[in-house]
């Protein structure tokens, strides 16, 4: 179904119930459609912060597979039933709906939406929190056919994620697990990063000749420097001059081969096109040949947000940004990765904050006050190693009608003490736990 | 001006120049003995938590053993290891925990500051995440390390903690429990162990005085519901289940007031 | 003597930059709980919180929560990333932040 048919097949529901609770604030009905970190933070909030509104939540899967912390399930530290998250407790302990089908229908002017299973649902507020799309066919010779059977990206969490573990333990010993890399914007700044670090030490046990290749089209990432010391005291990772003049005294260069590598945009790691058959990354450096391929694609907006016609030019939705509220239609909100937030990286705990403000935003709304200053966060850890914690910490204001970071200091230190760092990987393992809770439970 | 930060301590908090690719973190290719030290940092690692249910209390004859060799402490050392090693952080810079949630340890027994760090190192405490956070943070502490660290606290003056509003019958109550006990329970009086004013006794068995009343409550549950077994005499084990939870909560404020009392601190 | 005073008027230089450098207020201050819920991610949902490595907050006593605040902005007291955390917020945010959290039980 295309965009056209999409709003078609809205504009043609029935006004069945006509539309309750539009002229009442306290029976008012906000809809969301996604039941992810955003969806189900934003389902949450509103009934803390209004238990008399009815909240729905509209989500295909009628259980959350949790992206942060996925690529644990590749080295065996945790196990595809620890991502999945239920929705008990968000009906239970705070009665919200749940419809679990597919939005096929979206009329903006009657506040509507329609689903796969022929449900109408008239809206007062639209939250929409549609997640990312991964672009497989922007790589020559890659699709999403070929990343479920042969090449996964695993970045959606998924039968990808297995797949991709099962290729790594039976990957040849002394083989190469290529990782290429996404270019900005996309979803968990570190991510790609930290999942490389993880492999790494994985192959130090069960395959102690086998080596880590990151294929990147930039020349930062988020993390970069703290990352890059990891690898460096864990791996014996090389540090690229350029990083050098920041590292705390005594780190040194060995010139030995290390079983961790990255290779950058100015070092001709940007990707033309891969050969599925004989698992061939052809970037502009020449070719590589991998063992074991993980290919995490550009990203755009969910594919719902394309369906709903809430994004622009560059693939992601533009709002309005004290309360997200959607540029294009009228009491719609789109958080989380899918929007453009500026200075927010796309990740969980952006979303989880967006969702709060958003969710404040309508309650005000719906009460007739105007929405109260924003004030959102981030704080993301990402390993380089189980032992080695590491982390981004920001708070986000709006100024000047951007959303801008106040805090400063985004990075763990480079001059870290070895108990800040291995606080840091038990806060990451804790963080997963209270994190999942905020939102879910 | 540039200075080392921590002369003459064998676990320096810093990376310093030619450590760097020591010990704590070993390149894969360093040699075999970085090797058998880094499977080790892996299997203490913050993902191979092991379960409560796994660890067990040292018994009274290895308490006694490990007390004896208890290295002689130097508070001077122990000062700059409690604020290199991020204790300070959660325990205050003078031993008195800035918030109700975090131990203080000012004034504690040497003996039991000396035999709780090496439970949390082995694993032996473990009853819960906070234990974990302790486990990870003491993993680089050597046996000197922590002598010294329990020596300094020691000598450190325990100071009055906060505590909720109380009725006088509750004070009698824990007054009572402390000085006499309770014969019918076959209880002895608290004081008969940690002291008549809650400055602990003999066998590690810690002083109580100024301890937040978050820690102390939390200490009783955890004994009382089986998650923390670390009393090699199983005394609390025992104890803190004949206790009401209301007399639990008396007896934490009891001990919360007593020590110095602070500047300008609350009643 | 010269030593100990090195650090010291370093630790009030710091302070003034701190105070200096943490975003104005008075107009568009946020809500105690909506900064309150920028802590909820680690700290649990209105700072409620079981045994886990996490502090919980709920129920904190004002001057408590504001001597950490205070102690992890200036960098007093070390920190894995409170202190990042805590340079994000003013004065009276922090203020407005604690009754919030002291007001939950």
């Amino acid at each position: 179904m295309n965009r056209r048919q999409f709003l078609q097949a809205g504009a043609g529901l029935a006004l069945a119930s006509a539309l309750p609770g539009r002229a009442a604030q306290a029976s008012a009905q906000v809809v969301i459609i996604g039941g992810g970190v955003g969806g189900a933070t934003a389902a949450k909030y509103l009934k803390l912060a209004n238990p008399a509104l009815k909240v729905t939540i509209i989500e295909t899967n009628r259980t959350y597979i949790r992206p942060y912390g996925s690529s644990e399930v590749l080295t065996g530290h945790a196990r595809m039933e620890d991502l999945t998250v239920s929705y008990d407790a968000l009906h239970h302990r705070y009665g919200v709906d749940f419809l679990f089908d597919t939005v096929t229908g979206f009329d903006p002017d009657k506040k509507q939406v329609r689903t796969a299973g022929r449900q109408s649902l008239a809206y007062d507020k639209l939250i929409v929190s549609p997640g990312i799309r991964l672009d497989y066919a922007a790589i020559p010779g890659y699709s999403q056919a070929i990343a479920d059977t042969r090449i996964p990206s695993g970045w959606i969490p998924g039968p990808q994620t297995a797949l991709l573990a099962r290729q790594l333990q039976a990957m040849k010993p002394g083989g190469t697990f290529v990782i290429v890399a996404p270019p900005t914007p996309y979803r968990c700044p570190p991510g790609p990063y930290e999942r490389a670090a993880l492999v790494t030490e994985w192959m130090r046990r069960h395959n102690p000749t086998g080596k880590v290749l990151i294929l990147d089209p930039k020349d930062n990432f988020v993390t970069d420097a703290t990352m890059q010391l990891g690898w460096h005291r864990l791996y014996g990772y090389d540090i690229p001059a350029d990083f050098m003049q920041d590292m705390p005294a005594g780190v040194q260069n060995t010139g030995r081969p290390a079983p961790i590598a990255w290779v950058r945009a100015k070092d001709g790691g940007t990707t033309r096109g891969i050969d599925a058959r004989s698992l061939t990354v052809h970037t502009e450096g020449g070719p590589v040949q991998a063992d074991v391929l993980n290919v995490i694609p550009p990203m755009r907006a969910g594919k719902l947000a394309f369906d709903l016609g809430l994004t622009n030019e560059t693939g992601w939705c533009p709002v309005e940004r004290r309360t997200f509220e959607s540029s294009v239609h009228a009491d719609v909100y789109v958080i989380g990765d899918a929007s453009i937030a500026d200075a927010m990286p796309k990740s969980g705990f952006s979303a989880n904050t967006q969702a709060k403000v958003t969710a404040q935003a309508i309650v005000d709304t719906l009460a007739g006050r105007a929405p109260a200053e924003p004030v959102w966060g981030n704080t993301c850890y990402a390993l380089a190693g189980s032992d080695y914690g590491l982390f981004v910490a920001d708070v986000f204001r709006l100024k000047g009608g951007k959303i801008t970071q106040v805090s400063g200091k985004r990075y763990l230190p480079l001059d870290a003490s070895p108990t800040q760092i291995r606080l840091g990987a038990v806060y990451q393992q804790a963080w997963l736990k209270t994190f999942t809770e905020d939102c879910f439970a | 001006m540039k200075s080392k930060p921590f002369p003459g301590l064998s676990t320096a908090p810093s990376f310093p120049r030619g450590r760097e690719s020591g010990l704590l973190w070993a390149p894969a290719h360093a040699g075999a003995t970085v090797l058998l030290v880094a499977g080790l940092l892996f299997a203490q690692s913050a993902f191979a938590m092991p379960t409560a249910s796994r660890t067990t209390s040292l018994g009274p004859a290895e308490l006694r053993a490990t007390l004896a060799s208890m290295p002689k402490g130097d508070a001077a050392r122990g000062a700059i290891l409690h604020r290199s090693h991020m204790c300070a952080s959660c325990h205050g810079d003078d031993g008195v925990a800035p918030t109700g949630n975090w131990a203080s340890l000012a004034g504690q027994k040497a003996a039991y500051t000396y035999k709780s760090l090496l439970d949390y190192q082995t694993g032996r405490r473990l009853e819960h995440g906070r234990a974990n956070l302790m486990r990870v943070a003491v993993q680089v502490l050597s046996r000197q390390d922590m002598a010294d660290l329990a020596t300094y606290l020691a000598d450190l003056p325990a100071v009055a903690a906060p505590v909720p509003e109380s009725s006088p019958q509750t004070a009698k109550a824990a007054e009572l429990l402390v000085r006499r006990g309770d014969p019918t329970r076959l209880m002895t009086p608290c004081a008969s162990c940690h002291g008549a004013r809650g400055q602990g006794g003999v066998n590690a068995t810690p002083a109580l005085a100024g301890q937040t009343v978050g820690a102390f409550t939390r200490a009783m549950l955890d004994y009382r519901e089986g998650r923390r077994v670390s009393d090699a005499h199983e005394g609390m084990r025992q104890f803190s289940r004949r206790l009401s939870l209301e007399e639990i909560d008396a007896l934490a404020i009891h001990y919360a007031r007593l020590g110095k009392r602070r500047e300008g601190a609350q009643p | 003597m010269g030593a100990l005073m090195k650090p010291m008027i370093g630790a009030v230089l710091i302070a003034v930059a701190v105070a200096w450098l943490t975003p104005a207020q008075a107009a568009g201050q946020p809500s105690g709980s909506a900064m309150a819920h920028t802590c909820a991610g680690c700290h649990g949902t209105q700072g409620r919180l079981g045994t886990v490595e996490f502090v919980p907050l709920a129920g904190l006593p004002e001057r408590e929560f504001l001597k950490a605040m205070g102690d992890f902005r200036s960098g007093k007291r070390a920190a894995t990333l409170m202190g990042h955390v805590a340079r994000g917020f003013s004065d009276d945010e922090l203020k407005a932040m604690a009754r919030y959290f002291a007001t939950m039980k």
